[in-house]
């Protein structure tokens, strides 16, 4: 079977082709194309099959992770949307939770009052209302006040419409009843339903997820619509599937009804990619860790498993989401963060970056202020002339010019200013790991770390020491892991159902009942697919927290029909997370299940191990550039090392090579410390072993 | 690293080198932010996990507080060095120590504390027997066995006694051992104690975390370092502050604000009370008298000098002038409040004598801010918002099997308009930035219902930037309970600024279950409901910024198309003329140079 990851970065498109009857793995890189990039995939994928002389008709599957709806939000270009909502709460998603985004500010924005994703005049109410805990009617939906409602919103000039009812998640049925008037009387908008999207309590979050979904949601299903048209009429029969941010894919269809669910996705198919790539080394525990220009995003692997974040803290461009999503943690950290003093005259780096445009001063592009890559430049960890692999070199002077002028303000010389901007940036970096491992329960020395994207292996090894994390993996293709990342996922559903059941009382019948509805659910949308029943795995996992608590607790649930017993076990291990998490635990409080959860995981072919290349000569000499010398702290103290620089293809295999050392390769550069010690290993990845700290 | 990790006898505090003092500052800050993190997530009572009432911090062996979760509450994390120092006094008082091991509870509004109800729970933090610092959390407790049910609405206590127990430095663990007659005596006198005293375990499992992770900090960089960094950053925090006020030209500036007190009071001292504000600006200094402010009244409206009236002073002056909008994040911490001086007459409301009742100092604190902002709006007028709406918390409660439930909610105030921007709409305000409760959560715990929450659509302060709109409310008992108000804000009307309209007052009416209807002053203390009455909550409206005239007329018509204001009110208030969808520009113009020449 062969198989195409596509992913769409800011300047590049990464595809990666795997052959799944040879393990046979090739790599393309095409511009992207801003104003359509389905016109950048599209290139992509005719001249990878054309220069490869692979037949078109024979690719299965197109893998695609598209930032179309992100950058939708981040831009704030989406639809002109409209909202029909309970009569008497027409301004949820103004007020939200009556919180200022700062403390300290007179100034401020409020990212939902001064960018609505739905106006108010665009905000209509109806008389309906359900009230908890079963239901119960208060008032009946109101069917002339919905057709009203729609027709004004088409004559408005709305083209998505989200139905947005308090208690939907109880009982879905009156916006479902409003979501068919709306198609009858304005059969060409985009319809979305609160309860459809995110069957969970929280109104403000659910509606303004809702709402999200409807902004974005006419691009992205034209987006998907012309993908899948350009991929047939080049006589591709590759399915579609696209990227989702729960670390699954989806069919082309269900992303255009649902496009909020691929908001963060990005960083998503990076984790996979890099989990990927550490089980390849027989590594189970992996912190990811992803560092481009402006962010890194670190995520955790324990045992193939990813943690999920809480519904509560998932957000974009300040708006709250209520979407399932790999828990990845993200900060402004990366090769383009800017080194800067702020008012009191703190040191500080990050979290502004210079971008691509103009970029590191390195760049030559113009960038008058000091980065990281600069820093990297000026301590020669960088190589001029073999930036990405020769495409580009690098300005030393301008670089130093920045740094020394950075150095002088600060009062610091300037290679010690250049080492500073690297050990601040670092230690954030590392406090991140941090809050997501030891702020956990989770002790961050039994792990790997995983470090790609094209700054995380110029910075892996020194993050690891700040952590006492012992190895460092740097993947085969370490810029374009999230392509990668594309080839391992399986589909993924997520259905969810709030429940409110309180130890004690819990409605065994009701509980399996919403179960088994769920899966079923599931069952037919995968059936819908064409797989077959030893290709779909369901999981069940609740939502728990002590009654009287706000934050859930994902637990999962053993197999089996739900009963006294398994209840007992599932509370068990409620309170041992719950001690993990935090701390501390209240064994003989009850326990509340807010939500249960069934994921569906419909089986895809992935990518396998690749064959190393026999052919190549492999050793210390022919992997030698040449050496020139770069700057580190050892004891203390900032020296200069006579530093060797290698070509990683022609690295000897197995064999343990001392730091320093700087590794070469087209789409990023390794930074071995003089501390530490590396090797090839047979999976293609390139091992570090952390020394002793600085 | 050659120094040691304990404080020295001599010269600890030397001299850290600037990418020591980022990397410890990023440090401290994480240890803050997972203490908040931890305690929002384990908590019980809405008030702190969902309303965010709660503080976190850790302060050094001089009470400066070095670091702060960004979480928390202003009005909970500012005053924690000033608990720090009461707790020091009471110790020493009695002739006690601290010692490894201890925890110690904390809540007097004399000793620190911003009210009762804000208890603190703190952990002196020991390496080799000597205390390098504190790591302590505060949080809004639901009750704390005051005359009536909930924190809130005690509007009607005489003195401190009457407010509810009175913890003074109370070891709950005395070097590691549980003090079980005190856990004893609190679920004895607290209502809903179930909730209370498992918050109380939640705060000292946060505050256990912090000091653990403050060890590991100085165990890592050895404490002069730490301290040498925190020195540092408080000494940047201090230029940051002093530059700023630079800025001001030298001069005295000065404000009067009005608080409604009680308005059905027959004693002329107890209502429509002033506070009055003088800021002198010298160089980098500001001196903030309240000289003039009424005096204490034996009624619960007195403000505690030090924890709310201090924390009202440093946090606006700083929303202002450092603001994390303009100059990006700024860490709090306790060098942004040396360069001010802040002077109080003793038996003003703002410097009571005990045992003068404070519980419900949360809303004329508020009024100070206001007060301090409109001080130095001729100073900074692009640095401020014009009059700032008020809040308001009903305190619901009620008795079920035998049990207590205490649900305390915050009514959102509004900002006034702003230099370039209108005011914002519907937030908490000031030192405060509690959160409100999910409809559905309300509704699917406790017997009450939300029938509507939306914005107002009578009222709409005009200004060049309008004054922010306020929220309607309207809560409806299902079954039998009680209630009571404390705010304020319900007859003075926020100011405008620079020719912009006066805001609007909040109301607060309660429609019975059996037809009769009555508009409620700003604080009443507890009274009976039945299954079937009603409040109807309409939140006040801030302060216009520049004339009206003046308002871009697109914005005009966006207020008029979102449904806030009429075409009439357009028309009337703004001189824009609006015809269909659009602006009919000439008749605007037209009508805009008439009005201009009146």
């Amino acid at each position: 079977m062969k198989l195409i990851g596509v992913d769409v970065g800011g300047t590049f498109t990464d595809l990666v082709l795997t052959d799944t009857s040879t393990n046979q793995t090739i790599i393309h890189k095409v511009p992207t194309t801003p104003h359509d990039p389905s016109e950048g995939v599209m290139t992509g994928l005719i001249e990878l099959c054309e220069r490869n002389e692979i037949d078109r008709a024979s690719i299965d599957h197109v893998l695609h992770g598209t930032t179309i709806a992100t950058n939708a939000v981040l831009e704030h270009n989406g639809s002109v949307t409209g909202m029909i909502t309970t009569k008497g709460y027409r301004d949820i998603i103004h007020i939200g939770r009556h919180q200022r985004p700062e403390h300290y500010s007179i100034m401020q924005e409020i990212p939902w009052q001064d960018r609505p994703l739905i106006k108010r005049r665009h905000r209509k109410t109806v008389t309906e209302r359900i009230a908890p805990p079963k239901g119960e009617v208060l008032e009946a939906l109101n069917e002339e006040e919905v057709r009203e409602a729609a027709r004004a919103l088409k004559a408005e000039g709305v083209e998505s419409i989200a139905v947005c009812f308090l208690f939907s998640y109880i009982d879905p049925s009156h916006e479902e009843r409003a979501r068919a008037i709306v198609q009858e009387e304005y059969p060409e908008a985009f319809v979305t339903t609160s309860s459809d999207i995110s069957p969970q309590f929280r109104e403000f979050e659910r509606f303004t997820t809702a709402a999200m979904n409807a902004f974005v949601g006419p691009k992205v299903r034209n987006y998907v619509k012309n993908l899948e048209e350009s991929i047939s009429a080049s006589g591709l029969k590759a399915d579609l599937h696209i990227m989702g941010s729960n670390g699954g894919v989806a069919t082309a269809s269900v992303v255009a009804e649902r496009p909020v669910f691929t908001l963060l996705s990005g960083p998503a198919a990076g984790v996979l990619g890099g989990a990927w790539c550490g089980e390849l080394s027989e590594r189970k525990r992996l912190i990811t860790f992803d560092v481009g220009g402006t962010s890194a995003d670190i995520g955790i692997v324990t045992d193939g498993r990813f943690g999920e974040a809480t519904a509560r803290d998932t957000s974009i461009a300040g708006f709250p989401l209520m979407v399932p999503m790999i828990d990845i943690h993200t900060i402004g950290a990366g090769g383009g963060s800017i080194a800067w003093q702020d008012v009191g005259g703190t040191f500080r780096v990050g979290p502004r970056s210079a971008g691509s445009q103009p970029g590191p001063a390195a760049y030559g592009r113009g960038g008058t202020l000091p980065t990281v890559t600069d820093a990297n430049v000026v301590l020669g960890r960088l190589s001029k002339d073999n930036f990405l692999g020769g495409e580009m070199s690098l300005d030393g002077p301008a670089a130093e010019a920045v740094i020394s002028e950075f150095a002088n303000q600060i009062g610091l010389k300037p290679h010690e200013c250049a080492e500073g901007i690297l050990t601040i940036i670092n230690a954030s970096m590392a406090n991140a790991v941090r809050s997501r491992t030891v702020q956990k329960g989770i002790d961050p020395r039994e792990y790997a770390l995983v470090a790609f994207g094209g700054a995380g292996p110029l910075h892996g090894a020194e993050v690891a020491a700040e952590l006492d994390i012992a190895e460092v993996i740097i993947p085969p293709y370490p810029g374009i892991t999230s392509a990668v990342g594309l080839l391992t996922t399986d589909h993924k559903y997520d259905a969810i159902k709030t429940e409110f059941q309180v130890q004690g009382d819990i409605d065994m019948e009701r509980l399996n009942r919403d179960f088994d509805a769920m899966q079923a659910n599931l069952r037919k949308q995968f059936k819908a697919e064409g797989l077959s029943e030893d290709e779909m795995k369901f999981e069940r996992a609740g939502d728990f927290r002590y009654a009287g608590q706000g934050y859930e607790l994902r637990i999962d649930f053993p197999h089996g029909k739900v009963d006294e017993a398994l209840m007992t076990q599932v509370f068990e291990r409620f309170h041992d997370l719950h001690l993990g998490e935090y701390g501390q635990n209240y064994p003989d409080s009850p326990v509340e299940l807010v939500n249960a959860r069934v994921t569906g995981v419909g089986q895809m072919p992935k990518i396998q191990a690749e064959v190393v290349d026999e052919s190549t000569d492999r050793s210390l000499e022919a992997a030698l550039v040449r050496r020139d010398s770069s700057m580190f702290r050892v004891d203390g103290s900032l020296q200069t090392f006579e530093t060797p620089y290698f070509r990683r293809d022609n690295l000897p295999l197995n064999e343990d090579i001392p730091g320093p050392a700087i590794v070469l390769q087209k789409d990023t550069t390794t930074v071995v410390p003089p501390t530490c010690t590396f090797r090839a290993d047979l999976s293609g990845n390139l091992f570090i072993k952390v020394g002793g700290k600085k | 690293m050659t120094s040691s990790s304990v404080p020295g006898k001599g010269d600890n505090r030397r001299a850290v080198d600037p990418i020591t003092a980022s990397v410890i500052q990023g440090a401290l800050e994480s240890i803050a932010v997972e203490m908040g993190y931890k305690l929002m997530r384990m908590a019980y009572s809405s008030i702190i996990r969902e309303s965010e009432d709660f503080g976190a911090a850790i302060v050094d062996v001089d009470c400066r507080q070095l670091c702060e979760s960004k979480q928390s509450t202003p009005l909970q994390s500012g005053p924690i060095p000033g608990y720090i120092k009461g707790i020091n006094k009471s110790l020493a008082s009695r002739g006690e120590e601290v010692r490894p091991g201890d925890v110690i509870m904390h809540n007097d509004p004399y000793g620190g504390s911003s009210h009762g109800p804000d208890v603190l729970f703190a952990i002196p933090v020991f390496i080799d027997d000597k205390l390098v610092g504190w790591s302590a959390t505060t949080a809004h407790h639901l009750d704390i066995g005051s005359l009536s049910p909930g924190s809130c609405g005690i509007v009607d206590a005489m003195d401190v006694y009457a407010e509810g127990l009175q913890l003074k430095a109370i070891k709950v663990f005395d070097q590691g051992k549980k003090n079980d007659m005190v856990w004893h005596m609190l679920r004895d006198n607290i209502r809903a104690s179930h909730l209370v005293v498992d918050d109380m375990e939640a705060q000292i499992a946060a505050a256990r975390i912090g000091a653990e992770r403050f060890i590991a900090l100085i165990e890592r960089y050895s404490y002069d370092t730490v301290m040498g960094a925190s020195e540092a950053l408080m000494d940047a925090s201090e230029k940051m502050m002093r530059d700023a006020i630079t800025k001001i030209p030298d001069g005295v500036y000065t404000a009067t604000g009005h608080i409604d007190g009680y308005e059905y009071s027959e004693n002329p001292k107890e209502k429509n009370l002033p506070i009055v504000v003088t800021l002198t600006v010298e160089g980098s200094d500001i001196t903030v008298d309240l000289t003039g402010t009424a005096d204490q009244v034996d009624l619960p409206i007195n403000m505690p000098f030090e924890g709310t009236v201090d924390v009202a002073i440093w946090l606006t002056i700083r929303s202002i002038l450092v603001d994390s909008a303009t100059v990006g994040y700024v860490p709090q911490n306790s060098g942004l409040t040396r360069p001010i001086k802040i002077v109080a007459p003793k038996g003003s409301l703002a410097n009571p004598n005990f045992p003068a009742p404070v519980i419900a100092r949360f809303t004329p604190g508020l009024m100070i801010a206001d007060t301090i902002m409109r001080a130095l709006a001729p100073a900074v007028p692009q640095q401020i918002s014009a009059g700032v709406g008020n809040l308001k918390v009903i305190a619901f409660s009620g008795l079920e099997k035998g049990q207590h439930w205490v649900h305390m909610e915050i009514f959102e105030g509004a900002y006034g308009g702003r230099y370039g921007k209108d005011g914002m709409d519907a937030v908490d305000t000031l030192y405060a930035n509690t959160r409100n409760n999910p409809i559905e959560d309300i509704e699917s715990h406790l017997p009450l219902r939300v029938n509507r929450y939306e914005m107002r659509e009578d009222m709409v302060p005009a200004g060049k930037w309008r004054g922010g709109i306020g929220a309607v409310r309207e809560f409806t008992f299902l079954g039998d309970g009680g209630y009571s108000v404390e705010g304020e804000g319900h007859l003075f009307k926020p100011w405008g600024f620079e020719g912009g309209q006066e805001g609007d007052p909040a109301t607060l009416r309660f429609d019975r279950h059996d037809g009769s209807t009555e508009n409620l002053p700003s604080k009443l203390p507890y009274r009976a409901a039945k299954t079937g009455d009603k409040f109807i909550a309409h939140g006040p409206c801030g302060g216009g910024y520049g004339k009206p005239l003046e308002r871009d007329p697109e914005d005009v018509l966006d207020d008029v198309l979102d449904g806030y204001i009429g075409a009439d009110t357009a028309k009337a208030d703004y001189g824009v003329v609006v015809s269909g969808t659009a602006v009919d520009e000439a008749a605007t113009a037209k009508l805009r140079q008439s009005m201009a020449a009146q």
